[in-house]
C-alpha cells in the first residue's frame, strides 16, 4: 500500500445521502476475480448515457458520460478528492465499491456527520485500500460544499489532521478532522498489515491453546 | 459494570488489545465466490497459507443459475466459480458444492451445518453475516483485505470497540405479522445509519416467542440499519436447533452439555449496559411495505406513498429522486401499486418457515396472470424440506416457478433479475436503485405479504386472505 502523508488535488461533489455500494458498483461487475479494472465501473448504472455502462469484460469500453451526473461535470474533471453526503458505502461489504472510487482516481473521500458520515465496512476497507475517509461537524462539510460546489482544490494533511479548501476568488477554510490513530499510522506509513499481524503470532497461539473445546469445529 | 452480550463475546475473543485496536480472534470464517478470489490471491503473492483450514469453510452461492444450477453459461460467473473450486482445493479449505446436499446461501448454510454457534465470532466477506447473531454469536460482514488477513492469520483487528443498541421489542406479533415486519419497522425507527458504529442486540417478549429462522431474518437486516452486526441472546429455542436435525458440526453428547452451560451465560447483565435503547410495541406492528430505494423507506400496507417533504432520513431532493426512480405519485395507496414479479427467497427469507408460510397463503389459490413469482430455497437442505412437506407442489399448482438454491434475484449476479421498469415484491433485504437489475423497482415485504401480492397482482392485506381465529 502507497503511504498517505499529504494530498492536495481537484475537488468533485456528490452530496446525496445514503450512497450504496450497489450504487457505487453494481453487483454483476463482481464477477471479476481481479483487483484492478474497476475505475471505470465507479457509479456504473449513473455516469454513463443510457446503455453506456461498460460489460464485466470489458470496463474500458463504455458510451459517452451522461452530463446530468454531478460527478461529470467539467469543473469537476480529474479530481482525486471527493465530497459526499451522509451515511456513503451503506449496504453490501464488497470492497469493489473501494476499489472503484480509489482506482477512478479518488485519495480521499469526505462526508458530514461524526461517526455517521461512513457506513462501518467501507470506511474499513477504505483504510485497508489507502483511501482516506475523513469525517467533518455538518456546518464545517456545508461550508465546504458551498465553497467548491463550482470547482476547486483541497490539501489534505494527515500529520497535522486538517483540510484545506483553496476556492478561486474565496478565502482558504481549514478544519481539524480526527481519524483511528491505528489506522493513521498505517497509512503515514503504507504498511501491509497481514505482515504487521504476523509478528503476533505467539499471542495467536496462546490464545488457540486456550480456546473452549466446544469451540472446535469437529464434523 | 453490567456488560452487554456483545461485550462478553468481544471480550472472550481478544487476542491483544492496544486501547486504540484490539485484535480478535476469529471463529468460524464463511467463504463465497465473489469476495475471495482476490484475497487468494494475495496469500498466493507473498506465499501465505490459510492458518485454519480447519476453520474456513466456502460455499458457491451468489452466481449460482436456480432453475438448473449446474448450466453457468455465462462465462464470467463460470470462472468465478471455478476459480473458488481451484482456490478451495489449493488452500485445503472445504467446500459445500452444488449437488453436494449442503450448498445454499453462505448464511442458510452456517446454522445448518452447525457451525453457527453461540459465544462464537464468525466473519464473511458478505454484509448479511450479520444472520448468525441470532445464535448469540459475533458475526459480521467484512472486506477482501480482510478476508486475506484473516485467511493469514485467523483474526481481525478491529477499531474502537462499537457500542451496544439494545433494541426491545415488547407485546406479541398479531396473526398474519412476521418477523420480517419487525425487522422492517425496527429499520424505519432508526433510518438506514441510525445504527452505524453500533452492534445491535434484540429481546423482549417478541423475540423470544420467535423460532430460530425468525430471529434469523431480523439479525440479517441489521446492516440495513447500518449496524454490523446483531445478535439476540441464545435460549432453550437456540439449544433445541443446535440439538435437532443434521448438523455435523454442532457439539456432542457431553460436549454438548459442557457448551450450554458456557452459552448460558451469554447474556445482558442489565439494560442499563446498552449505550443506547430503542423500544417497540409488536402488537402495534401491521404488515410492512418499502416504497423508495432505501429498506427506511416504509408504509404500513394500509397507508399511501408519502409526499417527499414528509419522508424521515431523506431530504425532499433524496425522497424525490427515489420517487421517480421507484415510479410512484405521491398519495397513492400502497395497495392500489401492482407488481410484475414476486421473489420468495434470499438469506432474510429462504428458509423452510418462510416457505411453509408462503405456502399458507398460495394454498387453494393461483398466481395473477400478469405476475410471474419465483420460489428460490435457500439451501439444497431447505429444498428438499420442502419436497418432503409437498410445499413444493403447492407452490406449482398455484404457477409459481419452483427453483434450485442460489441467491437468485436479491442481487443481479445471475439469470433471475429484473428488467428495466419492472415492479418486485421481494422477500430479500435491499431497495436499492439496480438491486435486483438495472431500472428495476423493489418492494421489500414478508413472504406473507408477497405471495398475497402474487395472488392478487398487486400489494394486498395479507390478514384478509387468512382464515379467521
Amino acid at each position: 500500500m502507497d503511504a498517505f502523508v499529504t494530498h492536495r488535488g481537484k475537488v468533485a461533489v456528490l452530496d446525496w445521502s445514503d450512497v450504496n455500494t450497489d450504487l457505487i458498483i453494481p453487483a454483476r461487475y463482481l464477477t471479476r476475480v481481479e483487483r484492478t479494472g474497476y475505475g471505470t465501473l465507479l457509479f456504473a448504472d449513473k455516469r454513463y448515457v443510457a446503455d453506456g455502462s461498460p460489460s464485466a469484460e470489458n470496463p474500458l469500453q463504455h458510451g459517452d458520460l451522461a452530463p446530468d451526473f454531478p460527478i461529470n461535470r467539467g469543473e469537476f474533471r480529474d479530481a482525486t478528492i471527493l465530497l459526499v453526503g451522509k451515511n456513503f458505502g451503506c449496504g453490501s461489504s464488497r470492497e469493489h465499491a473501494v476499489w472503484a472510487v480509489a482506482q477512478a482516481g479518488f485519495r480521499v473521500v469526505i462526508a458530514p456527520g461524526l461517526g455517521e458520515g461512513f457506513a462501518d465496512i467501507f470506511e474499513g476497507n477504505s483504510f485497508n485500500n489507502g483511501l482516506l475517509p475523513i469525517e467533518l461537524p455538518d456546518d464545517s462539510w456545508k461550508r465546504l460544499v458551498d465553497q467548491l460546489r463550482a470547482g476547486g482544490e483541497m490539501t489534505i494533511d494527515l500529520q497535522n489532521k486538517t483540510v484545506t479548501s483553496h476556492a478561486p476568488g474565496s478565502p482558504e477554510q481549514t478544519f481539524a478532522f480526527e481519524v483511528p490513530e491505528e489506522n493513521r499510522q498505517r497509512l503515514l506509513k503504507g504498511l501491509d498489515f497481514i505482515a504487521e499481524t504476523l509478528l503476533e503470532e505467539p499471542a495467536i497461539n496462546a490464545y488457540e491453546k486456550n480456546a473452549p473445546a466446544w469451540a472446535a469445529a469437529i464434523g | 459494570m453490567p456488560s452487554s452480550l456483545f461485550e462478553k463475546v468481544w471480550n472472550r475473543h481478544e487476542v491483544l488489545n492496544r486501547g486504540q485496536a484490539s485484535l480478535l480472534y476469529i471463529d468460524r470464517h464463511l467463504v463465497h465466490e465473489v469476495t475471495s478470489p482476490q484475497a487468494f490471491d494475495g496469500l498466493r503473492l507473498s506465499g501465505r497459507k490459510v492458518r485454519r483450514p480447519d476453520l474456513t469453510f466456502a460455499t458457491l452461492d451468489h452466481n449460482v443459475p436456480t432453475e438448473n444450477q449446474l448450466d453457468i453459461r455465462e462465462p464470467m460467473s463460470r470462472r468465478q466459480v471455478e476459480v473458488m473450486r481451484a482456490n478451495c482445493k489449493e488452500f485445503g479449505v472445504t467446500l459445500y458444492d452444488i449437488g453436494s446436499g449442503r450448498q445454499g446461501i453462505v448464511h442458510v448454510i452456517g446454522p445448518e451445518l452447525g457451525l453457527t454457534l453461540p459465544g462464537l465470532t464468525i466473519v464473511c466477506g458478505d454484509s448479511h453475516t450479520s444472520t448468525h447473531g441470532a445464535f448469540g454469536s459475533l458475526a459480521f460482514g467484512i472486506g477482501t483485505s480482510e478476508v486475506e488477513h484473516v485467511l493469514a492469520t485467523q483474526t481481525l483487528w478491529q477499531g474502537s470497540k462499537p457500542k451496544a443498541l439494545g433494541v426491545e421489542v415488547t407485546g406479541r406479533l398479531a396473526p398474519g405479522l412476521e418477523p420480517k415486519d419487525i425487522i422492517l419497522a425496527v429499520i424505519r425507527e432508526l433510518g438506514t445509519g441510525g445504527g452505524t458504529g453500533y452492534v445491535i442486540e434484540y429481546f423482549g417478549e417478541a423475540i423470544r416467542a420467535l423460532s430460530m429462522e425468525g430471529r434469523m431474518t431480523i439479525c440479517n437486516m441489521s446492516i440495513e440499519g447500518g449496524a454490523r452486526a446483531g445478535l439476540i441472546a441464545p435460549d432453550d429455542v437456540t439449544f433445541e436447533y443446535l440439538a435437532s436435525g443434521n448438523r455435523p458440526f454442532s457439539p456432542k453428547g457431553k460436549a454438548f452439555d459442557h457448551a450450554v452451560a458456557d452459552w448460558k451465560t451469554l447474556t445482558t447483565d442489565d439494560p442499563s449496559a446498552f449505550d443506547r435503547l430503542v423500544t417497540i410495541d409488536a402488537s402495534k406492528i401491521v404488515p410492512q411495505v418499502t416504497w423508495g430505494t432505501n429498506p427506511a423507506m416504509t408504509v404500513d400496507v394500509t397507508g399511501r406513498i408519502p409526499e417527499p417533504e414528509h419522508v424521515p432520513f431523506a431530504s425532499k431532493e433524496d425522497a424525490r429522486r427515489a420517487l421517480d426512480y421507484m415510479g410512484l405519485t405521491p398519495g397513492t395507496p400502497i395497495t392500489e401499486v401492482a407488481v410484475d414479479v414476486v421473489f420468495i427467497g434470499s438469506c432474510t427469507n429462504g428458509r423452510i418457515e418462510d416457505l411453509r408460510t408462503a405456502a399458507r397463503v398460495f394454498q387453494g389459490r393461483k398466481v395473477a396472470p400478469t405476475v410471474r413469482a419465483l420460489i428460490v430455497p435457500g439451501s439444497e437442505e431447505v429444498r428438499e424440506q420442502a419436497i418432503a412437506e409437498g410445499l413444493d407442489r403447492v407452490f406449482i399448482d398455484a404457477g409459481a416457478e419452483w427453483r434450485q438454491a442460489g441467491c437468485s434475484m436479491c442481487l443481479a449476479m445471475n439469470p433471475d433479475k429484473l428488467t428495466p421498469g419492472q415492479r418486485s415484491a421481494s422477500t430479500s433485504n435491499r431497495n436499492f436503485e439496480g438491486r435486483q437489475g438495472p431500472g428495476g423497482r423493489t418492494h421489500l415485504v414478508s413472504p406473507a405479504m408477497a405471495a398475497a401480492a402474487a395472488v392478487a397482482g398487486h400489494f394486498t392485506d395479507v390478514r384478509e386472505l387468512l382464515p379467521a381465529h
